[in-house]
């Protein structure tokens, strides 16, 4: 069905919450709303529970139509038995929408549970009442400060929107970009999807600004034409990385022709993929990896890449990964290299791309910069830099790589290139497990992908590069 | 008549009969009247009918057994090829049908289709199917026996936009024995696609067909020309 709209925008985006069916001691869905920037209202009739809630100082109701003033959003925890009242409550009241973390519905495969299931849905449907859910952690929204786990933030801003039909997947990807450094404007973790699919919240990303680049998690979809069309017109106006669970090899069916016996569900579905623009994923590091580089470097289709690094073992290898990943690494003009013969030091160390550098950039950062100037003066470079960087002595002398991502930041603000950080463990520059994971953080926090392998680094890159030359291509 | 007119011709029939498998010539004969190129096929009944056959289109020829009840015609000797003159056709003949009735005795023949023989190319795949989520798919690959082991196909919805038969060509493993190797003359890439697009139109254009296979097409340096086709209709009570 196509959902109203309006209504979902006001469920999604909600002033106004009410919560039914919260319990102690934890109250989860009300401690996930202490930084609920909107009014938050409490649903509960079980007396055992209500002392908790007005402890809480949030109003307490025994209907969702006492609430006072608009409902934009229900959060509706009751046992499944209970739960087509409150939708027909949510629906006298006319409420924006209504996110429903009980489960126990179609998933089980049970009779009774489908029959259950089927009553809300033609509840919701009727009245055009949009149902994130069932079985579903439901909506966070940044700005809001509407939560489902307590360790997503409340602030401004936002680099990307989340879509999960795993609740679990919905917060690992959640608070994994937030620890790379990137800000979730929104996820929505969709559950069953039987009145809201996927394809509404597609259709509902392609115009919000919440959601610059988008990120899935998806194991099947309700309508596989609409699904295309929406997610086609997704891609083509923001990046899309669509991680998929579950997807089989199996023969899809007793053929008579080998294309039939050939088009199995996960062949049908990369061509697909690669067909709608989106970018693929398999894992969840992997969809990391590729929203860090989306987020945290610029658009560019560049193939040409510098590549610096501290050793020269380490200058080949970090070769081997961009190469294997379809990058350049293009000799410099001669202009660049002159300019750097008067600095470089070459007794242990090169200059000709790969950069074997650890003997150039010692403590002072003077040089990296001098490197920098010339890197980005080369046009033969227009992919961007890729650059390990030391973690031994970030503990004690931390403004050392602050210094390092100043003259980064400058780079990829003068050439609009991407710079990715390498920072594996283990290397020559690095330092201890602990110290590593340190100033990853930090590199992550000052607004760089960073990545913990060269091969991570150039793969995902890589991804992100070739979306931006086909969306150029469009 | 209208190329409409063929195909629907073809498709009646089929139901008709109760058959959702379209024999060889059928397949042929329809694709050629939706302007796909493909090596033109007759049926024949009997021997002196696949001789007059063979001599109106000019040898060599190849012969094949066309019968509902076979599906893999060399494993049962029902293909012979480069026949140069009557006299072969008419041996070639008699020797299928005699391998024919001792391997699959129980099989209804309903004759052979005789065609030209086609200058050998690279042999690819193109096909399409009907996939439960998404609908009819088109595929591309290496043609040839290995290609149900190697599985170096792609895949994308219909309808294609040319960008997409361009990937689909791009985009397998063998690309570069489509682009030639030692020495050999590489494919008309831009005929793979064309061809791609235009079992992309029909297969928009005829929703009735549920599975396709041309394999293999030949493509040549100049041009690409499918050899053997395979069609499958839905039923007509859906999927």
């Amino acid at each position: 069905m196509a959902v109203d709209r309006k209504r979902l925008e006001r469920a999604l985006n909600p002033k106004s919450v009410v919560v039914v069916g919260d319990k102690g001691p934890g109250y989860m869905w009300l401690s996930n709303m202490s930084e609920y920037t909107g009014a938050l209202y409490s649903v509960q009739v079980d007396p055992n529970e209500i002392p908790g809630i007005e402890e809480k100082n949030i109003p307490n109701f025994s209907s969702v139509t006492e609430v006072p003033g608009e409902v934009d959003l229900v959060v509706c925890a009751v046992p499944r038995q209970i739960a087509p009242i409150i939708i027909g409550q949510a629906i006298e009241k006319q409420v924006g929408g209504v996110s429903m973390f009980t489960s126990g519905f179609a998933e089980t495969g049970e009779p009774d549970a489908i029959e259950l299931q089927k009553k809300i849905v033609d509840a919701c449907v009727e009245s055009g009442m949009p149902l994130v859910g069932p079985n579903c952690m439901g909506i966070y929204n940044r700005e809001l400060g509407v939560k489902f786990s307590n360790q997503q933030e409340q602030g401004s801003g936002s680099d990307l929107g989340v879509i999960s039909q795993s609740g679990t997947h919905g917060i690992g990807i959640s608070l994994g970009s937030q620890r790379l450094g990137m800000k979730v404007g929104r996820t929505i973790s969709i559950g069953n999807a039987v009145v809201c699919n996927e394809s509404d919240y597609i259709e509902y990303l392609i115009d919000d600004e919440k959601s610059p680049i988008v990120a899935m998690y998806l194991e099947g979809v309700k309508d596989g034409p609409r699904f295309f069309s929406a997610l086609k017109k997704l891609a083509q106006k923001k990046p899309v990385v669509i991680w998929r669970g579950g997807g089989t090899d199996a023969g899809a069916r007793a053929a008579h022709s080998h294309t039939a016996s050939l088009a199995t569900d996960t062949a049908v579905w990369d061509g697909m993929i690669r067909q709608s623009g989106a970018i693929p994923t398999e894992s969840l590091e992997d969809t990391l990896d590729v929203l860090a580089a989306l987020v945290h470097a610029p658009a560019c289709a560049g193939l040409g890449t510098a590549l610096v690094a501290m050793t020269g073992g380490q200058s080949v290898a970090i070769t081997d990964q961009f190469q294997r990943a379809g990058f350049d690494v293009p000799e410099l003009s001669q202009k660049s290299y002159d300019m750097l013969g008067e600095f470089f030091v070459t007794i242990g160390g090169s200059y000709r791309n790969p950069f074997d550098a650890a003997s150039t950039i010692r403590s002072e950062t003077e040089n990296l910069e001098k490197i920098l100037e010339v890197l980005a003066e080369d046009s033969n470079i227009d992919g961007g830099v890729a650059i390990e960087l030391t973690t031994a002595g970030f503990d004690k002398e931390p403004e050392r790589l602050a210094a390092q991502l100043d003259l980064l930041a400058e780079y990829r603000t003068k050439t609009n290139q991407p710079v990715v950080a390498m920072m594996p463990e283990g290397g020559a520059v690095s330092g201890q497990a602990e110290v590593v994971l340190a100033a990853r953080t930090a590199v992550s926090a000052s607004g760089f992908p960073v990545y913990p392998s060269f091969r991570r680094g150039a793969e995902a890159l890589a991804r992100t590069q070739a979306y931006w030359s086909w969306r150029y291509s469009l | 008549m209208t190329s409409l007119t063929v195909t629907d011709t073809i498709i009646t029939q089929a139901r008709l009969e109760g058959r959702l498998l379209l024999s060889e010539v059928e397949s042929k004969n329809l694709l050629v009247a939706e302007g796909i190129s493909v090596t033109d096929a007759q049926l024949a009944r009997d021997a002196a009918e696949a001789v007059s056959v063979a001599e109106s289109l000019g040898y060599p020829v190849v012969m094949k057994i066309i019968s509902p009840d076979i599906a893999h015609k060399s494993d049962v000797g029902g293909v012979v090829v480069g026949l140069t003159d009557s006299d072969e056709v008419k041996s070639g003949y008699d020797e299928m049908m005699r391998k024919i009735s001792s391997v699959a005795a129980t099989a209804k023949i309903e004759g052979v289709s005789i065609q030209s023989m086609a200058k050998p190319g690279i042999e690819v795949i193109v096909g399409a199917t009907t996939d439960p989520q998404f609908g009819p798919v088109m595929m591309f690959g290496l043609g040839g026996v290995f290609v149900e082991v190697l599985k170096d196909v792609s895949f994308r919805v219909v309808p294609l936009e040319p960008r997409d038969a361009k990937q689909m060509v791009r985009e397998i493993d063998a690309l570069p024995i489509l682009e030639g190797v030692r020495g050999q003359e590489g494919a008309d890439l831009q005929a793979l696609e064309s061809l791609l697009l235009s079992v992309s139109e029909l297969i928009e254009r005829r929703p009735e067909i549920a599975e396709l296979d041309l394999n293999p097409v030949f493509a040549y340096s100049d041009g690409a020309i499918a050899v053997d086709a395979r069609i499958v209709l839905h039923s007509q009570d859906g999927v």
